[in-house]
């Protein structure tokens, strides 16, 4: 049932690079270097999971129009506001949110934005049905949901078919900073995982669970890293 | 003349040109970044696929675009 979409049998090594908590600026930076190392074939796919202070990300469909709260109260809470590359609108990164940047080459998963998309959501759901949690797409509406509730947002940027920013999956997030936006320029309510479940789980646990469930929908097989060398040079 | 065409980026139906990041008249070397298109949430980087003069910009910011359409003429 996982498999379904790999586009080929082969095994490819990666590595899985746990970030722990870590700010959005120094995280940035560390993709776009590990990107421009992927895009020359000098590392393997790699994945990072962290957790950041809370931001607000602007992609390229984007608008700061989008920001609701002024920008005393975002002063106040501690709220940085960036404008990136990666596609779609507006998002929050924060506490109790898992981020995941994929840092790959997608010529080796069939030159396929829509199937890198759907896989990144299918792990997500992998992941949540284990869990005991129904969730789904929404047609033309990427991202993870469950009943009306979006618990999972996608954003990517791919050049040289390499990979960077991707996915953030709500494990226990502060609503009220959601509030401050209109997430992706349209209205709706976000839900965090823990809400859903009896027992609740740390980010991570959830790391390593939606880890294990990327390894077979993109034919991996992981290796984990010291992030201590990753943040030097 | 070379023409500038949209790849093929899967299984997509559309894509929706977000920025050209040369202007018209501009020299360009292939390989450069030439514009970025957007679907289903994800930016992809068109680059210039030979060094010449950007002449006509066939798609522009905002419009949509589908598998092998004219994007941009470079001479």
């Amino acid at each position: 049932m996982t498999s379904w979409l790999r586009s080929s049998e082969k095994t490819l090594e990666a590595v899985h690079l746990p970030l722990g908590h870590a700010d959005y600026a120094t995280t940035y930076r560390l993709q776009r270097r590990l990107h421009a190392l992927r895009s020359h074939g000098e590392i393997v796919d790699t994945v990072l999971t962290v957790e950041h202070n809370p931001v607000f990300t602007i992609g390229r469909s984007g608008s700061a129009l989008n920001v609701l709260a002024p920008p005393e109260i975002l002063q106040q809470e501690g709220i940085l506001v960036y404008e990136v590359e990666r596609g779609g609108n507006i998002t929050y990164h924060g506490p109790g949110q898992l981020v995941i940047y994929p840092i790959i080459d997608l010529r080796d998963q069939g030159h396929d934005l829509h199937r890198y998309v759907r896989n990144l959501e299918q792990a997500v759901i992998n992941f949540l049905s284990e869990v005991g949690v129904r969730g789904r797409r929404h047609q033309g509406l990427p991202g993870v949901w469950v009943n009306s509730y979006k618990i999972a947002s996608v954003g990517v940027y791919v050049k040289h078919w390499v990979t960077r920013h991707g996915l953030a999956l709500n494990v226990a997030v502060d609503k009220a900073h959601f509030g401050m936006i209109n997430p992706c320029g349209m209205e709706f309510e976000v839900v965090s995982l823990n809400e859903l479940i009896e027992q609740p789980l740390t980010l991570e646990e959830v790391a390593t669970g939606l880890i294990t469930k990327m390894e077979p929908l993109f034919g991996w097989r992981f290796t984990r890293a010291n992030p201590h060398k990753f943040w030097e040079g | 003349m070379s023409e500038v065409r949209l790849p093929n980026l899967g299984e997509i139906d559309e894509v929706t040109v977000v920025d050209w990041l040369k202007k018209e008249g501009e020299t360009l070397k292939t390989g450069e970044d030439l514009l970025e298109v957007e679907t289903e949430k994800t930016t992809f980087v068109i680059e210039t696929p030979q060094t010449g003069q950007l002449v006509r910009i066939v798609k522009k910011k905002g419009e949509r675009a589908r598998l092998d359409d004219l994007l941009a003429e470079i001479e």
